[in-house]
């Protein structure tokens, strides 16, 4: 489990905390949603999580690990983090080379990357634009092309901030779908910043309220 | 009077005056003193010590860089340090390479002078000076736009590493191919950012009118004059008194 204990985060000196004493713990084989008004710090949260941003108080425990003496390497072994601006996260020249960096850097063999690459091409309908840009994509498409990266890896936790943001109906049906079986199949722990209370009540087991 | 408070055409004034000291003198102990001033103006004015020492530190080691290939390739004067029959630094190496070091110090404490203040107030200094508003208008918008391409960067690095990505155990040949994989997503974001804000821009009637009218105007106090005055011969003096 993630436990998240008394948490105070400020961005600039002698301003407002966004984030103060906040206490969470987030299970393995559920998805757990994190909502709140704009400007509560859920995005926030979410870096301080995933070590990104540092906390000036409190701590985060992945299975009993404070994540504090670990490098960003070490916390994507245990937590897959999708941005809120999938921009800010592809920089491969192309699509399928986008969900083949994790799994290079993983050690698979070729035959694995390539069997594995294309697995998630499909299961995310973007095999037609394996060899796109992934700059060129839709909105959605980069969401989804996002999702298939840090999926890919297998951690036993992810993170994903407002993922279901550029996605269509169908595409937010089928990622809630894909989220409830790697939680329940692989007990996976899975953590959704959302605002869509369709989708949190539909396929979330615990909310927690900032 | 805290630098915050001095109008905008005094700081921009002052930042041309000992940017340009500092190339055209040549003597180290002239620029030292130069530095001193600056620095005092800096702390004197109310900038934060922490930051001065901030946006220093940032800089030492491209300035020690500097310094050494100063050091060594610059080969007038006597020979300082020798190893056998070979000359590693001259005197005039060392002189050179203290002036390059002093130089690169000072224009940057100078810029620090600018950021005590706000980017409509450089457009209306600017504009007092009769720069064209459209270019003095893009150039402070971009200098915008950098702490969000700090930003984009900062995500990229930090998803390569949460992808499974191990930097510390990366060569250098990696890391520089890493480093070029992450050019293109923030050059075309700034490019995308930048059609956006054209179009934004144009949408709220910017070039419009042939005139702009200003909401505001700035003022010169007399406390401006005083600062002005008190700088200028600070800085005339130590030139003339150093030099002689």
């Amino acid at each position: 489990m993630i436990e998240v204990n008394k948490l105070t985060f400020t961005y600039a000196k002698n301003a407002l905390p966004v984030i103060k004493e906040l206490s969470a713990i987030f299970n393995r084989g559920e998805i757990t949603a994190v909502t709140g008004k704009n400007g509560c710090g859920k995005t926030t949260l979410s870096k301080l999580m995933t070590g990104i941003l540092h906390p000036d108080c409190g701590s985060v425990f992945i299975d009993g690990e404070d994540i504090s003496g670990m490098n960003l390497f070490a916390i994507g072994q245990r937590i897959g983090y999708i941005w809120q601006n999938p921009n800010r996260q592809l920089f491969c020249p192309t699509v399928a080379e986008e969900i083949a960096f994790g799994l290079r850097n993983k050690g698979l063999s070729d035959v694995e990357i390539s069997s594995e690459t294309d697995r998630y091409l499909q299961m995310f309908r973007l095999a037609a634009k394996k060899s796109a840009h992934p700059l060129l994509l839709s909105l959605g498409e980069k969401q989804r092309l996002a999702l298939a990266a840090v999926l890919s890896l297998g951690a036993p936790y992810l993170l994903l901030d407002e993922p279901t943001g550029g996605l269509d109906v169908r595409c937010r049906r089928l990622l809630g779908v894909e989220l409830q079986q790697l939680a329940e199949r692989q007990n996976c722990g899975v953590i959704v910043i959302s605002h869509e209370d369709d989708f949190i009540r539909r396929f979330c087991a615990r909310k927690v309220v900032m | 009077m805290i630098l915050t408070n001095l109008d905008a055409r005094v700081k921009l004034l002052m930042l041309v005056a000992v940017s340009s000291v500092a190339l055209i003198i040549q003597r180290p102990l002239t620029l030292a003193a130069v530095l001193l001033l600056t620095l005092i103006l800096l702390l004197a004015g109310g900038v934060d010590r922490a930051k001065v020492w901030k946006q220093t530190r940032a800089m030492l080691s491209i300035i020690g860089g500097i310094f050494i290939i100063q050091c060594v390739f610059c080969r007038a004067g006597l020979p300082l340090i020798t190893i056998g029959d070979f000359t590693l630094v001259t005197t005039g190496g060392l002189q050179m390479a203290v002036v390059v070091a002093l130089r690169l110090l000072i224009i940057i404490s100078s810029a620090l002078i600018v950021l005590t203040g706000e980017m409509r107030d450089y457009l209306l200094a600017l504009r007092w000076c009769r720069l064209p508003y459209e270019i003095v208008y893009m150039t402070l918008a971009a200098l915008r736009f950098i702490p969000l391409l700090r930003d984009e960067a900062v995500s990229i690095y930090s998803a390569m590493q949460m992808r499974g990505y191990n930097i510390k155990s990366a060569n250098w040949h990696k890391r520089i191919k890493l480093y070029l994989a992450m050019l293109l997503p923030i050059t075309a974001s700034a490019l995308h950012k930048a059609g956006q804000m054209s179009i934004a821009m144009e949408t709220r009637a910017f070039r419009c009118m042939p005139n702009r009218s200003e909401w505001r105007s700035l003022q010169f106090s007399r406390g401006d004059f005083i600062y002005t005055a008190i700088f200028f011969v600070l800085l005339i003096a130590i030139i003339i008194f150093i030099k002689q």
